[in-house]
């Protein structure tokens, strides 16, 4: 018999949050198979839509069996997750029987979830989302025309840190929407994430022993984006982060990351999220959340 | 090291509009290093034309560590020089950005072939290498009366210059790159593509 795993009826970044610490409390136990319960889900962003990917990965992970999933009985978000191509990637973690995956309809998404397994995967993304987010960025959230490329460089630095960093596999998927609750205007939201080594493991190597004991993932997180510190010793490393930064303050966007315990953001005045927090439920590797917002009248 | 031998030149054109994430890079330079050391070329024109995404990790594995030398220092026996052609505004951050924070610099030229150095350089220096630019070749003595400098600052200058391969030396004479490449004694296009 499967142990149930309840997913947040709200599953954005409060509601992965939620997620991880529900899924923290389970024992590890091999042989042991995780049921994520998404039947009562009725709003989903794309942070939580890959975060539930995420917490599926590491259910698998750790019990060495694939978990289950209840989809939602929402028609709404049902749809939503067809359109972002959740299905496609949720078989490559979930034990989902054939044929109970339904296909995927005509998308709307910037980015519908992609895994990011290789560089190949990083070409194919920002292949893509050139194409598209000209239209995006430019007509519905009043973007100057050469904020394209650079929400394309963006796009690949923020993927790389996969490949480069985490040693796993990841995925990243991007879309617009309506955000009233915080901002009453409409947002890009791009998110990233992998089940990887995470920041602390990642810089541990090279910086760790300088910390002594209190090195830790809040430490990591703060040395790679406030420092450009990165595992290499290569002064040419460790800019990608940097970049992205630059870029997002320069939009007046949001930029949360993830890893281990411990979360670092930059805060524009419209939020109000916290720019550290430490003692999260541990979760294994990096999810990073972007925040992009529309320009009003008087920033155009 | 400084050349007064004839420049060999190997023509990069980068024909990938998506040139992003290190292993493209990196797969970009082995191209044109390995055609430079076959080869024996001394000059380095990468095209950035066709260019359309640059990121800042394929811009510091293509131009700066391409700067910097196979070594990762300019020990190499035969003087190597880079020259950047077809510069956008949108390639501006990401390679200025990739050499800076190796405090390195390039001779470049934006799309309509005015000369642009890009990376870290100190203000005399940058002005000293404008006017070679604009003179395409020039003479200590000359440079320095343009400047209104003394000859041995201005010497001092253009062996910093030279030092980091942003000018070539031709007898008495300094050249910009962008005249030692126009002055092409042999050239031949070659296209190193990435395999990304």
């Amino acid at each position: 018999m499967s142990k149930v795993i309840e997913v947040p009826e709200v599953l954005d970044h409060k509601g992965f949050e939620e997620l991880v610490a529900t899924l923290g409390g389970q024992p590890d136990e091999a042989g042991s198979r995780l049921l994520f319960n998404a039947k009562h889900v009725r709003w989903v962003s794309p942070y939580g839509l890959i975060g539930l990917l995420a917490a599926g990965q590491v259910s698998r992970d750790r019990t060495g069996l694939s978990p289950r999933i209840e989809a939602p009985d929402n028609r709404d978000v049902r749809s939503y997750l067809d359109r972002m191509e959740f299905w496609p990637a949720a078989h490559e973690v979930f034990d989902i029987e054939p044929g109970s995956a339904p296909s995927h309809g005509a998308s709307d998404a910037l980015l519908e979830i992609t895994p990011i397994r290789s560089h190949h995967d990083v070409h194919a993304v920002v292949e893509k989302v050139r194409e598209r987010s000209a239209s995006i960025l430019e007509k519905r959230l009043h973007y100057p025309k050469p904020s394209v490329i650079q929400f394309s460089v963006m796009l690949s630095e923020v993927c790389q840190n996969i490949i480069e960093h985490a040693d796993a596999d990841g995925w990243v998927c991007a879309q617009t929407y309506n955000y009233r609750e915080r901002l009453g205007r409409e947002v890009l939201m791009l998110a990233v994430m992998d089940v990887g080594m995470g920041f602390e493991g990642s810089l541990g190597s090279e910086h760790a022993r300088r910390y002594g004991e209190s090195w830790s993932a809040a430490m990591a997180l703060e040395a790679a984006l406030l420092y450009g510190e990165s595992r290499f010793r290569d002064p040419g490393r460790g800019q990608g982060l940097q970049a992205i930064r630059k870029q997002v303050e320069k939009w007046d966007g949001m930029l949360a990351i993830r890893s281990g315990d411990a979360q670092i953001a930059l805060v524009p005045d419209w939020d109000d999220y916290p720019s550290m927090q430490r003692g999260l439920a541990a979760f294994p590797g990096a999810q990073i959340l972007i925040v992009m917002p529309a320009r009003t009248e008087e920033e155009r | 090291m400084s050349g007064e031998s004839t420049p060999a030149i190997a023509v990069a054109s980068l024909y990938q509009p998506n040139l992003v994430t290190r292993q493209t890079g990196r797969a970009v330079r082995d191209g044109i290093e390995r055609l430079m050391s076959e080869r024996g070329d001394t000059i380095a024109v990468i095209d950035f034309r066709d260019v359309a995404v640059i990121d800042f990790s394929c811009a510091d594995e293509v131009v700066a560590k391409l700067v910097m030398g196979p070594e990762g220092g300019t020990g190499d026996s035969v003087p190597r020089f880079v020259l950047v052609r077809g510069i956008r505004e949108h390639h501006l951050d990401p390679v200025e950005g990739a050499l800076r924070r190796r405090g390195l610099a390039v001779s470049a030229e934006r799309i309509g072939g005015e000369p642009v150095l890009l990376g870290e350089v100190e203000p005399e220096a940058v002005a000293a290498w404008r006017m070679l630019s604009a003179c395409g070749r020039i003479h200590t003595g000359e440079l320095a009366r343009r400047l209104g400098l003394d000859t041995g600052s201005c010497a001092s200058l253009l062996a910093g210059l030279l030092r980091r391969r942003l000018v070539r030396r031709d007898g008495d004479a300094f050249e910009s790159l962008s005249f030692s490449a126009s002055a092409v004694r042999r050239s031949s296009d070659r296209a190193p593509r990435a395999n990304g």
